[in-house]
C-alpha cells in the first residue's frame, strides 16, 4: 500500500505513553508560532541509541528496548496491518505466521497454539500477555483463545519470543512467550465499524470509539465474534452435525493521561461475555444428553503508571485484576445399571426397569488473578543497560467440580537483565528470574545468558543458553474434582447432591492411577545459534532470522487427564533440536515473507518402568508430541495495486500432525477507498483447503475445501 | 530642482563670439558641476518598513533589501500612527499580521507584503492589483510534493489534510501532480476534535503527509499531536515550513531570505518606474531544510539537502520544458 513500507519494515516500535510523551517533551511550542518552535532530538529524548531506531525491536524478551541485534534471542516481529492484509479471521491463526508455532484444534473445535509441539490438550507450556497482563490460565492450565479479551482491529503487534523466556517472564514461560500488544489509543481516536461474513457461521463485527488530545487518549471498543465451528464430527464411523461454535461479546476500554512530561497512566477495562459451543457428543462426561455448552464472562481492570527521573531512568508500576467466570452446565442420562455402584454399600442396586438416571451436573468455575509489577530500567551508558524487577501474582479458583470449593495459588519473583557491551562488536546479557511459588512448594530459578556478535551494524550472530521451569498447574497438582448430580428424580433421589468422586472413577481405570500424587517442575535446557541480518538492497530491504535450537526436556508431566483416567506425571524426557528460518523482503507496494521451521524430537519414558505396560509407555510419550509437527512453515505476499486495490496471498503447511498434513492457501482481494470524510475497505477471502483430511481430530471436520468471506469496514 | 536652480543662476548670454566662446564654455563647467552636484546629492527614494514585532527578523529583511536596493534608497522603519502621513512611499510589510494594519489603517498605500502566505497575498493582490503585492513565504505546493518524492522516489500518493475553507487551496496541487506521476487526496477537518481521526485516515492513504501553512490545523497546539501520531505510524511529514522541520517535521523546501529580498528589490524597482507593484510571484531559489534525526529515527536515508533541491528544480524544469 505504501511506499513507505521498505521504510517502514525495518522499524517496529511502540512508543508507550510515556515515551510518546517524552518524545515531544522539549518540543515546547511557543504560543507565538510555529517560528518558535523548538526542535526535537528523538534519540536522546527517548533515550535511544540510533541503532536501536533503525532495527527492529523487541520489548518481550528481556523486558529492555532492544534491537534485534542485541537480543539474547529470536523473536517474531507479526504486526496488526499485517494481520489485518492477510485477512486473518480469528486471533489464534495469527501464529500460523510464526516459525515453529502450529495451530489446530482439539475437542468440540477449541483452538489450540503451541511452539515446538507437545501436547494438544490444555497447551500450558507457553506464557501468552496482552499488554503484559496475563492470559494463560494458572488453574487449568490452559489457554482460552476463543474467549481472548482483544479484538484484531486492536493490535498493534505481537511479540512472540521463541525458546524459553522464563527469564523475563516468570516459569510458564517454557517453550516461549507471547507478548500481544494493543494500539495505543492515540493511533485509533474517530469511529470506526468493521464487518465480516463467511462460511461456516464466521461473523465478526467490530466497533470503535475514541478520542485523543495532547495529554489524554481513549478508545472503547466492542467486538463480536462468532462462527458455527466444523462441520461435523465423528461418532461410531458416522460423520453428524456438531455443536461446536461461538457466540462471543468483547468490550475493552483503553485510556492513557499524561502527567506532566515524565509520567503518564494507562487504564485499561473490559468484559467478554458468550457462549462457547460443546457438543455432547464429543465433551462432557459419557452419558451427557445435552450440550455442555460454556457461558463466559470474563472482565479484567489494569492500571499502568509509567515514570522516569532522567532520560536514563525509567519505571513502571503495574497491577492488574482479573475474573474468569465459566458456567458449564449439562444433563446426563446413565443407565441404572451403571449407577448402582455409587450406592452405599448395603443396599440395593436400583431398579432397571424405570429409566435412566437422569440428572444436572456442572463444571463452572470461577478464577481470580490479582498480578502486581514493578519495573526498572536503569541506562547507565549505552553499553551498560540494566532492567530489574518485582512480581507478584495471586491466582484463586473457585469451583465445586474441580476443587471442591476454592484453591489458589501465590507466586513471587523477582527478575533482571544486564545487557554489557565491551565493544560495539559484542553485546553480553545475563538474566535470570528467581520464583516461588505454592503450588510447588519451593523456588526456581531460570536463567539465561547470551553472547551477540555483531558484524557491521546489520548482521548478528548469537550464542544462547537458558535454562526454565514450568510448575505444574493448581489442578493438576491439588485436584479435588467431582460431579455433585443435582434435580435427580426418583428412583435415584438418594445420589441427590451426592460428590462422586473422579479420584474413585479413575481408580478403575486401566492403567495405574496417579491421582493425588505430587508432581515436579518440567525443566528445559536449550542453546540457541541464531542469526539475523538485514540487506539493504537497490529498491529493498531483505530480512533473515535463522535459529538453531538444542533443547533438553526433563521430567515433562505427561498422561491423561480425564473422568475416568488420571495418569499424569513426570514421566518424559524430550530431545529436540532443529532450526528455523523467517525472512522477508520489502519493496515499494510488495512484501514477501516466508518462514520454515523442522523440528526433530525424540522422547523416551523416564518414569517407573514396571508401573507401565511398554506400549502406555510409547503413548505417554507420543502424548507429547501430538502438536510436534517435523516441517512447517508459511508464505506470504501483500501486492499493493492501482486504485486502492491491493490482494494477499499466503500459504500455511504443517507436515504433519498426528493424523495428517494442514495445508491452505489464502487469497484476499482488498479495496481501500479513502474521501475526503472517510475511509472504507471492502474485501473478500478464499480459504483453500488442500486437504480435507482431519490433521489433529476427527471431530472437527469441514465439508467443503473453499471457505469464503468478505469484509467491509469504514473508518471516520 | 537642483538642475533648475543652477540654470536659472546662469543668467542671460554676452553677445560676442569671445563671450559666446566663454558662455559656452562657462555653461558647460556649470552644468558638469550641476550634474556632479545631482549625482552626489542625489535625493534617495524612501521605502518604510512596518516590521513584524521581532526585532531580529525585522533588522535581518532590512539589511537584505538595503544590500539589494543600495544608497538610492532608504528603509525606515514605520509606526503605526505614521502610517495616515504616507502619500506616494510604498511600504515593505513584514508577516501578515503588519500587512493587514498598514492597509486597515491607511488603504492608499501601496504595499508590498512579505512573510505572508500566497493565499493571504494573492487575495489582496487580486483586490488592488498594482497596489498590493508581494513574495509569498510559503513554498509552492508542488515543490513542497516533489521534495517528498526527491527523499521517496517510490511515493506516488501524498495526504493533505484541510477545513472546509482551505480545502480550494489544494485544487491547483491535485491538478499538477499527476503530471509528475504523484497523486494526492485532501482529507477534511471538519472540527478540532476530528483532527486526529483524520490525520489517522489520511496516514493509511498517503506515502507521506504533506503540511502546507494552513494554521487551522498546523499550529503550535496541534503539531506535537500530528507529528507524533505519524511517528508512531512511521510516517514522514514534509513541510510546512522550516520551523516545523525543526520541530520534527522531516523536510520542508523554503524560500531563502536573501532569495525573497532580491526579488522584492526588483519589485521596489519597478515601481519606482511605473508607479505599481508587479502581480505576487514566488522567488527563483529554493532551499531545502532537513531534520536528520527524525530521518534516522525513521530509518530514512536522506539525500543531502542540495542534492534534494536540484532534483526537485531538474522535474520542474523538465516539466516547464515540455510544457
Amino acid at each position: 500500500m505504501s511506499a513507505l513500507r521498505y521504510w517502514k519494515s525495518v522499524r517496529f516500535q511502540t512508543l508507550s505513553p510515556l515515551g510518546v510523551g517524552c518524545l515531544f517533551a522539549a518540543a515546547s511550542v511557543a504560543p507565538a508560532g510555529a517560528d518558535q518552535l523548538s526542535p526535537v532530538d528523538p534519540y536522546a529524548i527517548l533515550g535511544l541509541t540510533q541503532e536501536q531506531m533503525e532495527l527492529p525491536e523487541v520489548l518481550t524478551t528481556t523486558r529492555l528496548r532492544q534491537s534485534k541485534l542485541r537480543v539474547p534471542g529470536t523473536t517474531t516481529i507479526i504486526t496488526g496491518d499485517m494481520i489485518r492484509k492477510l485477512g486473518i479471521m480469528n486471533l489464534v491463526e495469527v501464529f500460523r505466521l510464526v516459525p515453529g508455532m502450529v495451530v489446530s484444534e482439539v475437542g468440540s473445535n477449541n483452538p489450540v497454539t503451541t511452539y515446538h509441539g507437545t501436547v494438544h490438550y490444555e497447551q500450558r507450556r507457553l506464557q501468552v500477555q496482552i499488554d503484559g497482563r496475563t492470559a494463560y490460565r494458572a488453574g487449568l492450565s490452559d489457554m482460552d483463545w476463543i474467549a481472548m479479551p482483544v479484538a484484531l482491529e486492536n493490535i498493534e503487534r505481537i511479540e512472540i519470543s521463541r525458546g524459553p523466556n522464563s527469564a523475563a517472564d516468570g516459569i510458564n514461560a517454557f517453550l516461549g512467550s507471547i507478548n500481544i500488544i494493543t494500539r495505543s489509543p492515540q493511533d485509533t481516536a474517530g469511529l470506526e465499524a468493521y464487518a465480516a461474513a463467511g462460511s461456516r457461521g464466521h461473523l465478526r463485527t467490530f466497533t470503535s470509539a475514541g478520542g485523543a488530545s495532547a495529554d489524554a487518549s481513549w478508545r472503547l471498543s466492542y467486538e463480536k465474534r462468532k462462527s458455527s465451528g466444523a462441520d461435523r464430527q465423528t461418532v461410531e464411523d458416522q460423520n453428524p452435525p456438531s455443536h461446536d461454535g461461538h457466540d462471543i461479546n468483547n468490550v475493552n476500554y483503553d485510556s492513557t493521561l499524561r502527567v506532566g512530561d515524565r509520567h503518564s497512566m494507562t487504564i485499561r477495562a473490559g468484559v467478554v461475555d458468550g457462549v462457547d459451543e460443546e457438543d455432547h457428543l464429543t465433551s462432557g462426561l459419557a452419558g451427557s444428553a445435552t450440550n455442555p455448552d460454556i457461558m463466559i464472562r470474563d472482565y479484567y481492570l489494569q492500571a499502568r503508571f509509567e515514570g522516569t527521573t532522567s532520560a536514563s531512568h525509567f519505571y513502571h508500576i503495574q497491577a492488574s485484576y482479573q475474573q474468569q467466570r465459566r458456567t458449564q452446565e449439562w444433563t446426563i442420562s446413565i443407565p441404572a445399571s451403571a449407577v448402582s455402584d455409587l450406592l452405599p454399600p448395603g443396599l440395593p442396586p436400583f431398579p432397571t426397569d424405570q429409566g435412566p438416571l437422569v440428572a444436572d451436573i456442572n463444571a463452572n468455575s470461577r478464577e481470580v488473578r490479582q498480578e502486581f509489577e514493578f519495573q526498572d530500567t536503569l541506562l547507565f551508558s549505552p553499553d551498560l543497560k540494566l532492567v530489574s524487577g518485582l512480581a507478584y501474582r495471586r491466582d484463586s479458583f473457585e469451583s465445586e467440580t474441580y476443587f471442591n470449593g476454592r484453591e489458589g495459588n501465590y507466586q513471587s519473583r523477582v527478575f533482571g537483565n544486564l545487557e554489557y557491551s565491551p565493544a560495539h562488536w559484542l553485546t553480553l546479557n545475563a538474566g535470570a528470574n528467581w520464583e516461588t511459588t505454592t503450588t510447588t512448594r519451593s523456588g526456581h530459578f531460570s536463567p539465561r545468558v547470551a553472547s551477540n556478535f555483531i558484524i557491521n551494524d546489520n548482521h548478528a550472530l548469537r550464542l544462547v543458553f537458558s535454562k526454565a521451569v514450568r510448575t505444574p498447574s493448581v489442578f493438576e497438582q491439588s485436584p479435588d474434582w467431582s460431579y455433585r448430580p443435582k434435580n435427580i428424580p426418583a428412583p435415584f433421589t438418594i445420589l441427590e447432591g451426592q460428590r462422586v468422586l473422579v479420584a474413585d472413577m479413575a481408580a478403575d481405570s486401566r492403567r495405574p492411577t496417579t491421582y493425588g500424587q505430587n508432581l515436579d517442575e518440567e525443566r528445559i535446557t536449550s542453546r540457541e545459534i541464531s542469526y539475523f541480518g538485514q540487506f539493504h538492497l537497490n529498491q529493498a530491504l531483505l530480512k533473515m532470522e535463522v535459529r538453531y535450537f538444542h533443547d533438553d526436556l526433563r521430567d515433562m508431566v505427561s498422561g491423561i487427564i480425564s473422568e475416568d483416567e488420571w495418569t499424569i506425571d513426570n514421566n518424559v524426557a524430550l530431545d529436540q533440536q532443529g532450526f528455523e528460518i523467517e525472512t522477508s523482503l520489502d519493496f515499494s507496494g510488495t512484501t514477501l515473507r516466508a518462514t520454515y521451521a523442522y523440528l526433530d524430537q525424540d522422547g523416551r519414558y523416564t518414569g517407573d518402568p514396571d508401573s507401565l505396560e511398554l506400549r502406555d509407555q510409547n503413548y505417554f510419550v507420543e502424548l507429547l508430541s501430538r502438536l510436534s509437527v517435523q516441517h512447517s512453515g508459511s508464505l506470504s505476499w501483500i501486492q499493493d495495486l492501482p486504485r486502492g486495490f491491493s490482494t494477499a496471498t499466503s500459504f500455511y503447511w504443517d507436515d504433519e500432525f498426528s493424523k495428517s498434513a494442514f495445508k491452505r492457501a489464502d487469497l484476499r482481494i482488498a479495496r481501500r477507498v479513502d474521501m475526503s470524510n472517510y475511509s472504507y475497505e471492502i474485501a473478500f477471502t478464499l480459504q483453500h483447503y488442500l486437504s480435507l483430511e482431519p490433521w489433529t481430530s476427527d471431530d472437527n471436520i469441514i465439508d467443503h475445501e473453499n471457505q469464503f468471506f468478505v469484509e467491509a469496514g469504514i473508518r471516520f | 530642482m537642483t538642475l533648475i536652480n543652477c540654470m536659472t543662476l546662469t543668467g542671460p548670454a554676452p553677445v560676442g563670439f569671445r563671450d559666446s566662446i566663454i558662455r559656452v564654455f562657462c555653461t558647460m563647467v556649470l552644468l558638469a558641476a550641476a550634474f556632479q552636484s545631482l549625482a552626489s546629492e542625489r535625493p534617495v527614494t524612501t521605502v518604510y518598513i512596518a516590521g513584524s514585532g521581532n526585532p531580529a527578523l525585522d533588522q535581518h529583511i532590512t539589511g537584505l533589501l538595503a544590500g539589494q536596493l543600495g544608497e538610492s534608497v532608504s528603509l525606515i522603519p514605520i509606526d503605526d500612527d505614521q502610517l495616515p502621513t504616507i502619500i506616494d512611499n510604498p511600504v515593505v510589510t513584514i508577516g501578515a499580521a503588519a500587512t493587514t494594519r498598514v492597509h486597515n489603517t491607511n488603504p492608499a498605500i501601496s504595499v508590498l507584503a512579505l512573510f505572508a502566505e500566497t493565499t493571504f497575498i494573492n487575495d489582496l493582490a487580486e483586490k488592488f492589483p498594482g497596489q498590493i503585492s508581494g513574495i509569498p513565504y510559503d513554498v509552492p505546493l508542488l515543490r513542497q510534493a516533489l521534495t517528498g518524492k526527491a527523499i521517496l522516489p517510490q511515493a506516488t500518493r501524498i495526504a493533505l489534510l484541510a477545513t472546509e475553507a482551505t480545502a480550494g487551496n489544494y485544487d491547483q496541487l491535485l491538478k499538477e501532480l499527476p503530471a509528475y506521476g504523484m497523486e494526492a487526496r485532501v482529507f477534511l477537518v471538519e472540527s478540532s476534535n476530528d483532527l486526529i481521526p483524520t490525520l489517522v485516515r489520511a496516514l493509511g492513504y498517503g506515502d507521506f503527509l504533506l503540511a502546507a501553512p494552513d494554521t487551522e490545523i498546523y499550529n503550535s497546539r496541534t503539531i506535537k499531536h500530528i507529528l507524533l501520531t505519524a511517528y508512531r505510524r512511521n510516517m514522514i511529514v514534509i513541510g510546512p515550513t522550516q520551523a516545523y522541520v525543526k520541530a520534527g517535521s522531516l523536510a520542508s523546501s523554503y524560500t531563502p531570505f536573501p532569495a525573497m529580498a532580491e526579488l522584492a528589490a526588483r519589485f521596489l524597482k519597478s515601481y519606482f518606474t511605473d508607479g505599481r507593484f508587479p502581480a505576487p510571484a514566488y522567488p527563483d531559489h529554493y532551499g531545502v531544510v532537513t531534520n536528520n534525526q527524525v530521518a534516522r529515527s525513521l530509518n530514512i536515508p536522506l539525500p543531502d539537502r542540495d542534492d534534494i533541491g536540484k532534483m526537485v528544480q531538474k522535474v520542474l524544469s523538465a516539466h516547464k520544458g515540455e510544457g
